[in-house]
C-alpha cells in the first residue's frame, strides 16, 4: 500500500514536471499555434450559395506574423490557350497542361508575403504565386513562356473566384503574451467537392516558425448528390430521363397552351 | 433565391435561367432554330463550364422544339415527309463531318479555316437574306432576273429521279434534293460544331422553295430529333448534362416556344425572313468581333465550343 502510494505520488510528480518541460519548451522553442474551423464539413444541398468559413485560433509568441493557407489537393488541369493566328485573329492555338497545382488556393497574411517571409520559405511551403509558379510544371519551352502563362493562369483561376491572395484581413488580438486570430472568408460556391485543408504558419525573422492544419471536406448531398452521380455512373438512364423530362415539358407546355386558346 | 447545380459545380439564381430561356425559346419558336449561338455563351457569362453549357442547352432545345413542333404542328405547318428526309441525310452529313473535322485537324490550322468558312457563310446568307427580303417587302419587281436562274436551277431538280410530292410544303422534288441538302447542312454543322438551324431555314427557302411557316416548323421538328440524339451522346460520354439547369432553361424556354410561334403566325412570311436576317447578321458581328478583339482571358476551359 504504502509502495503504491509512493509510486501514485511519484507518477503525479512525474506528470507535472513533464507538462512544466512541455510548456517551457513549446513557449521557448516551437511557440503554441492553433487553429479551428466553424466549418470542417460543408454540405452542398440545392440551396447552397457557399459558406462563410471562419478561421480562427491563438498564435505564440505574440510578434509573430500570420499567413493562413486554404488549398486543395494537388493535381493537374488542362485549358485551351488563346493566341492570335495570322497576327490578326483571336482562336484557340492549344493546350496548356499544368501539373502540381491546386484547384483551390486562398491566401490570407497579417503583411505583405514578400515582406515577412524568405524566397526559400515560399518555396517550401508553396506560399504565394511566385513560389507556386516555381512549384507547377507547364509544358512550355522556356521560363519566360512560363511566367506568361502561369499569370493568365491566375487570373483565369481569380476570375472562378477559386484563387485569391489578401493581406491584412486577418483580426488580431494580443492578451497575456499570445495573440488571438481571427478571420471570415466566404467559402466559394465554386469549389467542387472535396478535401480541403486549412494551414496556418506563424512566422518570425523570415522563416515559418510554426504551422498547424486543420481540414475541411466539402461533399454533396441530398438530390445534387443522387443527380451528380447518377451522370457519373449511369449517363444512359440520365441521358434517357433528361430528355423524357424535356418532351415532357415541351408536349406538357404545348397542350396547357392549346387549352389555354394560346395556340389560337 | 440561388439553386445549386450539381454537374456544372456552380449556383446560380434561379430566375436567370429560367428568363434566358423564355427569350431564347421565343427566338425558336419564331423562326425555327434551336438558339445555341444565343444559349451557350450566355450560359458560359453566368459561369457555367463550356462544356456543361453546350451539352445542357441541347437538352433545353429538346423541350423548346417539342413545345414549338406542336405548336406548328397543331395549326398544320410541319412538313413531316421533307422532315424525315432532311433529317436522313442530316443523319449522315454528320457522320462525314466528324470524320471530315479529324482530316482538317490533321491537316493544321483546322479552327482557322472552320471559323472563316462559317463566318463567311452565315454573312453571305444574313446579307442576301436581307436585301432579298427588302427588295420583296418594297415590291421591286426582280422576278425577271430571277426566273431565269431559277429556271435553270428547277430544270436540273426536276430531272433527278425519285420525284415526290410534298403536300404540306406544296412543292415536288426528288427525295435525293432534301437528303443531300440535309447532308451538307449535317457536314457543316458537324464541322461547325452548331445546330445548323441558320442555315437549313435558308436552304428550305431558296431552295426547296417550302413556304416559310411551314419551313419554321419543319426546321424545328428536324432539330429536336439532332437533339436528342446530342443529348443522349453527352450524358452518356461526356456526363455533361445538368438536369437541374435544363429544368430551368426548359421551363422558360417551353412557353417562349409557345409565344414565338404565336406571334409568327401573326408575321408575314417576308417579314420574319427579314428579321431571321438581321439575327444571322447579328450573329455575324458577334463572331467577328469574338475574333479580332483581344479576349480578357487567353485561357477557358477545356471543351464548348
Amino acid at each position: 500500500m504504502k509502495y503504491l502510494s509512493l509510486s501514485s505520488r511519484t507518477l503525479i510528480i512525474l506528470k507535472w514536471v513533464i507538462l512544466f518541460v512541455f510548456f517551457v519548451f513549446m513557449d521557448n522553442a516551437f511557440g503554441e499555434l492553433m487553429v479551428k474551423s466553424n466549418a470542417d464539413h460543408i454540405k452542398i444541398d440545392l440551396f447552397y450559395h457557399g459558406s462563410a468559413v471562419i478561421v480562427s485560433g491563438v498564435s505564440n509568441p505574440s510578434d509573430a506574423d500570420l499567413i493562413i493557407k486554404l488549398t486543395s489537393a494537388e493535381g493537374h488541369e488542362s485549358l485551351r490557350k488563346k493566341g492570335k493566328v495570322g497576327n490578326m485573329l483571336w482562336m484557340n492555338t492549344g493546350e496548356l497542361k499544368v501539373e502540381n497545382v491546386p484547384n483551390v488556393y486562398f491566401l490570407h497574411s497579417t503583411r505583405k508575403i514578400e515582406d515577412i517571409l524568405s524566397r526559400e520559405e515560399m518555396d517550401k511551403y508553396v506560399i504565394g504565386y511566385p513560389a507556386l509558379e516555381r512549384h507547377v510544371e507547364m509544358n512550355v519551352f522556356n521560363d519566360a513562356e512560363k511566367t506568361k502563362w502561369f499569370n493568365e493562369f491566375i487570373k483565369f483561376k481569380e476570375s472562378l473566384k477559386l484563387f485569391d491572395i489578401s493581406v491584412g484581413k486577418i483580426s488580431l488580438k494580443r492578451k497575456d503574451g499570445k495573440q488571438n486570430y481571427y478571420i471570415m472568408t466566404q467559402w466559394p460556391y465554386q469549389a467542387p467537392p472535396g478535401n480541403y485543408k486549412i494551414t496556418v504558419y506563424a512566422v518570425k525573422d523570415k522563416k515559418v516558425i510554426e504551422n498547424a492544419t486543420a481540414d475541411v471536406i466539402v461533399e454533396q448531398v441530398g438530390l445534387v448528390k443522387s443527380l451528380a452521380e447518377m451522370a457519373k455512373s449511369n449517363g444512359a438512364l440520365y441521358g434517357l430521363l433528361s430528355i423524357i423530362l424535356a418532351l415532357g415539358s415541351g408536349f406538357g407546355v404545348g397542350l396547357a397552351f392549346r387549352k389555354s386558346g394560346g395556340a389560337h | 433565391m440561388y439553386i445549386y447545380l450539381p454537374v456544372a459545380y456552380t449556383s446560380i439564381n434561379i430566375l436567370l435561367p429560367i428568363v434566358l430561356g423564355f427569350i431564347v425559346g421565343l427566338l425558336s419558336g419564331l423562326f425555327g432554330v434551336g438558339g445555341g449561338f444565343l444559349m451557350t455563351p450566355l450560359l458560359i457569362m453566368l459561369g457555367i463550364p463550356p462544356t456543361v453549357a453546350a451539352a445542357t442547352d441541347s437538352n433545353q432545345i429538346v423541350a423548346a422544339s417539342t413545345s414549338g413542333t406542336y405548336a406548328h404542328w397543331k395549326v398544320g405547318n410541319v412538313d413531316f415527309k421533307m422532315g424525315f428526309y432532311l433529317l436522313v441525310g442530316g443523319f449522315i452529313g454528320g457522320l462525314v463531318g466528324v470524320e471530315a473535322i479529324k482530316v482538317l485537324r490533321a491537316l493544321g490550322n483546322a479552327d482557322f479555316v472552320i471559323k472563316i468558312t462559317y463566318v463567311l457563310m452565315l454573312g453571305i446568307v444574313g446579307a442576301y437574306m436581307f436585301i432579298e427580303s427588302l427588295s420583296s417587302m418594297k415590291k421591286k419587281k426582280t422576278e425577271e432576273i430571277t426566273a431565269v436562274k431559277e429556271s435553270k436551277i428547277a430544270a436540273f431538280l426536276k430531272s433527278l429521279p425519285l420525284q415526290t410530292h410534298f403536300g404540306k410544303s406544296g412543292v415536288t422534288h426528288s427525295v435525293l434534293v432534301p437528303v443531300f441538302l440535309g447532308g451538307f447542312v449535317g457536314i457543316l454543322a458537324a464541322i461547325m460544331g452548331v445546330g445548323g438551324g441558320f442555315l437549313m431555314v435558308p436552304v428550305m427557302f431558296y431552295i426547296l422553295k417550302m413556304p416559310m411557316h411551314v419551313i419554321v416548323g419543319t426546321s424545328l421538328f428536324q432539330i429536336l430529333f439532332t437533339c436528342i440524339e446530342v443529348t443522349f451522346l453527352q450524358a452518356y460520354k461526356n456526363h455533361t448534362v445538368d438536369f437541374i439547369l435544363a429544368l430551368l432553361l426548359l421551363l422558360g424556354s417551353t412557353m417562349g416556344a409557345q409565344v414565338g410561334a404565336i406571334f409568327g403566325r401573326k408575321l408575314k412570311g417576308e417579314q420574319l425572313k427579314i428579321l431571321l436576317a438581321v439575327i444571322v447578321l447579328a450573329v455575324t458581328v458577334k463572331m467577328v468581333l469574338d475574333l479580332t478583339l483581344a479576349p480578357s482571358l487567353l485561357l477557358s476551359q477545356a471543351g464548348g465550343h
